[in-house]
């Protein structure tokens, strides 16, 4: 007989919002947190323990915040929102001080990236002004280091993945486009490593494995379109998974590589085995689209969390698959 | 006594004095003579007297010793001059002490017996014991020894033998608390306020061994008069009590025991005296401390229930006394006295309860200090032990008073042995011993069927939160109060002292383990959770510092833990309603294969995996039987206990618990929508008490504070409702407790409610109906509609015309106007009037424009919900289930209320109702159609005009026919028939019919229609409700169309002839003119006098 399917440990109320964004904080010996970004400009910051928001943090001016997120190795809490800016908040002590804002121009939906070099510096990833434009900066000092521009026309930017390969010194960019390329840029070089046509439609998102070099991206179609990097850094398209409905707002692989969940627009959050993409639960609770997910860093296996956000306002944590021996 | 100032003080002068006295008292031994000389004595000084002492005493002495029958009086009158001589002297000679002594005892004790006393009189014994007592006072410490020389065994014997006739049989109390005095002063240790000898160890020593010849005698005699009549008073029991403990604690004094054994053997020249000494050898000491057991156990049992507090506390003293100097000695009597004293630790006298907290801390103290501190410990954990094991049979046998004393025991042990508590519960069986105990001494008695049939009312939640009474339990094996409170101390005792993680471990243990124990180990959770913080226990002072608290972090663990028990699954979903009795049956059935199923938060955190679990089916479906009642009870028990330890470990926990908020809250909330009074009952006063517990002002806040919480299982419950029946249920809870604060959260759970409810019409419509039904309810009392308002201002207009009809004239001219405006003159004129008679309607309109006539305004929140369950109402009206179509038809009528407010708004809706109300009305159950009347009624009271028309056509003609039809049958019916359906239906109808008519200003056919119908419940065979209910139907039809119903009723019956005031004027001619009163005479009349009743008296005047 199936399992009955599971229900949300808990659900988040109150935000007041679509949920566009979410970020896990758990990895430390303080209060787990989680870092939701609304579309009515709020960034809320929820303790896990009660369960409620400890702090709600308004930094956008009331438009849209697609992105939040925090640096492993410092307080430090960057978010991006619509207003085409990207801020830089400290939270340490109880703080919640905007440090730094970043104006990136862009007025699209693409969620910045974020790469840890040598802390504390650490390189950004964003959209920038024109249409295919991604600019790269270095933090906190501000610099620039480059702007990577298509030279075909490819569309806005959907989304990038900043990360650093173990074979080469140099830090590596995904980047999917409007037109549904994906593109690998060698960001110190500023070029094109390599170039693959994923998807018909729109790249709307994409995960990347950075230990088995191995990627996956959704579009508003009807599937998911799983990649990898073989060892001269060229893109290969792998098998595809269909959906039973369009339209992917987010993926997000669970840090031990097992785990890869979806962002459904047909109000469903899917889970997956990563390794051999194998479909593994239908997760039902919201009313309406859900917009965002994401894997908790909790240190112990069997406290880590899904969350789900949705356009229907509610957060919904999920505790599946946790009992450590992956799926059973 | 006469003052110093005129004392005698010269002796010579003084003997001088004395002497014609003593020389005549020696001749003639009269009583005057012996008056005259303690007269004379008592103005003498007290040195002067004491030298001049052996010359006095000689001639009273004298008295004493001529032989021959002596008259009472006399002896007596001696005494007492004796008395005053030796109060106020010293006995220096040895032999004066002797001799007088034995004079003294001869006076009352009989010729041929030395130790009986005679049967003189009661003021001699007295007298002479007086005097004795006060001889030995006097006697002076370097003689008084002498008395306990061995040769003086057999005087000294015949004394102590009188002095105990003398307190065991005597009748008067006073000479039996003298005799005991004597005793007392004859052992040297006297406890009155003179001064006494203090005995060195070596004197002390010698009394010792010469009173232990006599020890047997005293013992026996004295504790027979202890244990004797209970109506001796307590003066002579406290009194036999201190000879008792005094002399035992004399003879088999540790030390002098330690100190004789080098002594000297008894000198050899004694003869037959030998055999009366008796050598305090080891042998002896172990022989007799076991008899003196056994006399212990005797007085222990007699005086520890005393009713008086004095003798409980000599009975502490008792034991205080012995265990400080004989612990040794009475070796095997130690845990009888120790028993005694733990006894007494819950004195219901403060007193008593202070002198013996001090006893038994002496007691600790001695016994750390000294080596002998393990025996000590090991003899209370071995009474502990063995009182544990006896304590269950001791609580079925024995008396309440006798209960109460040994659960006293049980306590003071635990209090006495402090934090040393953690250290014995440690051994597995002790802590076996101890549960098992517990378990079986608070067996709770099921056998009560009421608690299974009582059930609450949604009314009593709303109304009385603050006065949610407890309902007393009742056990198998006690009743009074008190026991269970001493208990619940002792729980709260080990909490305090022992391992709280062993103690909750051993106690879920047991609550797992068998369902017999189950409520029983969830009291003792309860408290022993509370004692483990602190609370009511009175164990403080002793100990404090050395007990290994529980931190709060620990409490908090051992907290989760007991509560995801009792929260579980299977002690938390219990069936407390029996199948039968229910009148819910629709919703049994609906909830039955899943009834026992469930979430809470508490299992949230758990995995998939076990959110479902099979139920064995006899637990689902259980077989009708005595025994079913039995389980029920037992059931909604273990809910209340379960439901007050929650509130126990909020008071804790304090404002810790209110993280705990998250899973218990919920649960508790099921329970207070729980049918079952009890139930319902014990989680609001739980709810209360975590209200307070956290920190909360009132159940509003601790609900609204919270309801994050509580509206997040309610919605993932929600969406599993087949194994989660009871989320709605606390949907309902919530809603009654909160106010509109909570509007804002509540529309996101009603879309998840409206949402479950339109995938699954067929099988949950009931349950959600009650959700609905509830929410309205809270909307209608968050938002009350301003429609009273309306029907006020109606009223009052309808006042101000019944005061124009007098005016004949004002009426001739008004009828004069309206036949030219009929005409058409003058209607310019006229429109100014209606502009003013109608300003409510521009007032609606006014509003409208100011929100601007294209924007349409977003609806207030209450509003948009009443709208939406209107939706769901207008397809549930034509469910198949009758009930649910009843629930549908309060809801409905709620709807109404709150949306009477927006015309607008629910014009649109009540036309799409339209349909099924209709069928409702027309073509239902006679249940349905009482309600849906009802909804008419209210929907009327809002848009009569919309209702007009409809009403007229397709709903009077249904109502006038069947009251018609149903006329002839109520006026016929016996008092039975007011049970009926029927009548029901008909009392509902008449009830509505007025104020409906009025509301929708029906035409007059309808009218007309209405009335015939009526009319036949004028009759005075109609049920007299029914009549009521018509009187209020013809009311209001009168304030609609006096005129014509006045006609109508005169018709019927008209006892007033109408005389013209001007013979120009035609006579009026009236149907009911001048018939004979019939069946509906009295009522037309009352409604003529009531209605029209000034206007007769106006109109008559004139012919009269």
């Amino acid at each position: 007989m199936a399992r009955p399917p599971p229900s949300p440990v808990y659900t988040l109320r109150g935000a007041g919002g679509p949920l566009n964004t979410l970020h896990f904080s758990c990895h430390g010996g303080g209060t787990p947190l989680l870092f939701s970004g609304s579309g009515k400009g709020a960034i809320h910051i929820w303790n896990l323990n009660s369960r409620r928001a400890e702090r709600i943090l308004e930094g956008h001016s009331d438009s849209s915040v697609i992105w939040v997120n925090t640096l492993q190795s410092s307080d430090t809490f960057i978010s991006q929102g619509r207003d085409m800016r990207v801020c830089l908040w400290d939270l340490s002590e109880g703080r919640s001080e905007l440090v730094e804002s970043v104006w990136t121009g862009s007025v699209g939906f693409c969620q910045g990236s974020v790469l840890e070099t040598s802390p504390p510096n650490y390189l950004l990833a964003y959209a920038g002004e024109q249409t295919e434009e991604i600019k790269i900066m270095e933090l906190p000092s501000k610099t620039p280091v480059c702007t990577l521009l298509p030279e075909a026309k490819l569309g806005m930017v959907m989304c990038i993945k900043l990360w650093q390969p173990d074979s080469v010194p140099r830090p590596l960019l995904l980047a999917g486009y409007e037109d549904g390329s994906l593109l690998l840029w060698d960001v110190t070089q500023r070029s094109v490593l390599s170039q693959v046509k994923a998807h018909t439609e729109p790249i709307m998102c994409l995960t990347f494995d950075t230990k088995r070099l191995m990627g996956i991206s959704g579009s508003s179609e009807k599937k998911l379109s799983s990649w990898m990097l073989d060892g001269q850094n060229n893109l290969q398209l792998l098998d595809c998974m269909m959906l039973v409905n369009p339209g992917v707002s987010q993926l997000c692989i669970r840090d031990d590589g097992k785990l890869l969940a979806s962002a459904g627009w047909d109000q469903r959050v899917r889970v997956f085995g990563w390794k051999k993409l194998r479909p593994l639960a239908v997760l039902q609770y919201h009313t309406d689209m859900v917009l965002s997910v994401a894997f908790s860093d909790h240190q112990d296996f069997r406290q880590r969390l899904l969350a789900a956000g949705s356009k229907d306002q509610r957060i919904s944590l999920w505790s599946i698959y946790n009992d450590g021996a992956g799926h059973s | 006594m006469p003052s110093t100032m005129s004392q005698i003080n010269d002796p010579k002068i003084a003997f001088a004095y004395l002497r014609p006295a003593c020389v005549l008292l020696t001749r003639e031994p009269t009583v005057t003579n012996v008056e005259t000389l303690s007269g004379q004595l008592k103005e003498i000084n007290d040195a002067t007297l004491q030298q001049l002492q052996e010359y006095v005493l000689f001639p009273l002495r004298f008295v004493l010793k001529v032989p021959g029958p002596k008259k009472d009086k006399l002896v007596q009158a001696v005494a007492e001059a004796m008395s005053h001589v030796l109060e106020n002297t010293c006995v220096h000679s040895w032999d004066t002490l002797r001799d007088l002594l034995s004079e003294l005892c001869l006076c009352i004790c009989s010729p041929t017996d030395p130790g009986k006393p005679t049967d003189s009189s009661e003021e001699l014994k007295l007298a002479v014991l007086r005097c004795l007592d006060a001889l030995l006072h006097a006697a002076y410490g370097d003689i008084v020894y002498k008395l306990f020389e061995p040769i003086m065994l057999p005087g000294l014997g015949a004394a102590v033998s009188l002095l105990l006739a003398l307190g065991e049989n005597e009748k008067s109390r006073e000479i039996q608390a003298a005799a005991l005095k004597c005793l007392q002063v004859l052992t040297l240790q006297c406890d009155c306020t003179q001064e006494h000898i203090v005995p060195s160890s070596e004197e002390r020593c010698s009394v010792g061994s010469t009173m232990a010849s006599f020890l047997p005698g005293i013992t026996v005699a004295v504790s027979r008069i202890i244990s004797g009549d209970m109506r001796q008073g307590h003066t002579v029991t406290i009194k036999a009590m201190k000879v008792w403990s005094q002399t035992v604690g004399l003879v088999m004094e540790d030390n002098q025991l330690k100190a004789c054994e080098s002594l000297k053997a008894p000198p050899a020249d004694l003869g037959r005296i030998a055999q009366l000494l008796v050598l305090r050898t080891p042998v002896w000491v172990k022989t007799t401390a076991g008899k003196l057991s056994v006399l212990l156990k005797k007085i222990i049992s007699c005086t520890t229930a005393h009713q008086h507090w004095k003798v409980r506390l000599e009975m502490v003293e008792l034991a205080d006394h012995l265990l400080a100097r004989c612990s040794l000695s009475l070796g095997e009597c130690v845990g009888l006295l120790l028993e005694a004293l733990v006894g007494a630790i819950n004195d219901e006298d403060p007193r008593v309860r202070q002198r013996c907290e001090v006893a038994l801390r002496e007691v600790s103290q001695r016994n750390q200090s000294s080596s002998s501190h393990q025996t000590f410990t090991d003899v209370l954990s071995e009474n502990l032990h063995s009182l544990a094991t006896s304590l269950p049979r001791l609580m079925r046998t024995s008396n309440d008073q006798m209960k109460l004393f040994v659960l006293n025991v049980f306590l003071g042990y635990l209090k006495l042995l402090g934090p040393l508590v953690s250290v014995i519960l440690n051994s597995a069986a002790h802590l076996e011993r101890i549960s098992k105990a517990l378990m079986q001494v608070l067996e709770l008695d099921v056998m009560d069927v009421r608690i299974v049939e009582e059930r609450s009312n949604t009314v009593t939640i709303e109304t009385s939160p603050a006065s949610a009474h407890i309902q007393r339990k009742h056990f198998l094996n006690f009743t009074v109060e008190r026991i269970f409170s001493v208990l619940m101390e002792i729980c709260r005792t080990l909490g305090y002292y022992g391992n709280i993680y062993l103690l909750t471990d051993h106690f879920l243990n047991l609550y797992d383990q068998s369902s017999a124990y189950r409520k029983q180990a969830a009291m003792v959770l309860n408290e022993i959770v509370r004692g483990a913080a602190g609370i009511a226990v009175g164990a403080q002072g002793q100990g404090e510092v050395q007990r290994q608290s529980a931190t709060q972090e620990d409490l908090k663990t051992a907290v989760m833990s007991i509560m995801e028990e009792y929260t579980s699954l299977n002690n938390w979903h219990l069936i407390t309603v029996s199948e039968e009795t229910d009148r819910d049956r629709q919703d049994q059935q609906l909830l039955s294969p899943s009834r026992l199923i469930s979430i809470s938060g508490s299992h949230g955190s758990s995995t998939v995996a076990n959110s479902l679990q099979v139920i064995p089916p006899s637990f689902a479906s259980p077989p009708p039987s005595s025994s079913t009642i039995h389980r029920l009870n037992s059931n909604i028990w273990q809910l209340c206990i379960q439901l007050e330890g929650i509130a126990c470990f909020a008071q804790a926990l304090g404002h810790d618990f209110r993280p705990l908020l998250m899973t218990s809250l919920y649960c508790v909330l099921e329970k207070a929508g729980e049918e079952t009074l009890l139930v319902s009952q014990a989680a609001l006063s739980s709810m209360l008490d975590i209200c307070k517990a956290c920190g909360y002002p009132s159940l509003m806040e601790l609900i609204n504070e919270n309801s994050d919480y509580l509206l997040n299982d309610i919605s993932l419950n929600l969406q599993r409702l087949s194994q989660h029946p009871q989320a709605p249920r606390v949907l309902t809870v919530m809603l009654t407790h909160s106010d509109c604060s909570l509007l804002p959260l509540v529309r996101d759970i009603v879309q998840d409610v409206l949402m479950a409810l339109d995938l699954s019409y067929d099988h949950t419509a009931a349950l959600f109906c009650s959700v609905l039904h509830a929410l309205m309810k809270a909307l209608a009392r968050w938002f009350p509609s301003s429609f009273s308002r309306t029907s006020k201002s109606t009223s009052s207009k309808q006042a101000t015309t019944d005061k124009e009809v007098f005016n004949i004239n004002q009426f001739l001219l008004d009828y004069q106007k309206q036949k030219e405006l009929a005409q058409g003159i003058g209607i310019e004129e006229d429109i100014n009037t209606e502009d003013i008679e109608v300003p409510p309607r521009t007032e609606g309109e006014d509003d409208e424009n100011l929100g601007g006539p294209d924007v349409k305004e977003e609806l207030p929140l209450h509003l948009s919900i009443t709208k939406d369950v209107m939706e769901r109402c207008i397809h549930l009206l034509s469910d198949p289930s009758l009930r649910v179509r009843l629930k549908v038809l309060d809801v409905l009528e709620l709807c109404v209320y709150v949306l009477s407010d927006k015309e607008n708004e629910l014009l649109p809706m009540a036309h799409r109702c339209w349909p099924a109300l209709l069928q409702r009305l027309t073509a239902d159950d006679p249940l349905a159609v009482l309600r849906a009347f009802r909804v008419l009624c209210t929907l009327g009271e809002t848009c009569g005009d919309f209702l007009r028309r409809r009403v007229s056509k397709e709903v009077l003609p249904k109502l006038s026919t069947s009251l018609a039809q149903q006329a002839p049958i109520s006026a016929k019916a016996g008092p039975i028939y007011t049970r009926t359906l029927a009548y029901k239906l008909q009392l509902a109808v008449l009830e509505g019919l007025g104020s409906l008519c009025q509301r929708l200003e029906l035409g007059e056919a309808d009218l007309d229609a209405v009335s015939e119908a009526c009319l036949p419940y004028l009759s005075c065979r109609q049920p007299i409700r029914l009549q009521e209910a018509c009187l209020s139907v013809f009311r209001h039809l009168i304030q609609v169309d006096p005129d014509a119903f006045w006609f109508t009723l005169n018709e019927l019956h008209c006892s007033s002839a109408y005389i013209p005031p001007h013979p120009d004027l035609q006579p009026v001619l009236l149907n009911g003119m001048g018939k004979p009163r019939d069946e509906y005479s009295d009522n037309v009349l009352k409604l003529l006098r009531e209605e029209f009743g000034p206007f007769t008296d106006v109109v008559n005047q004139p012919g009269s």
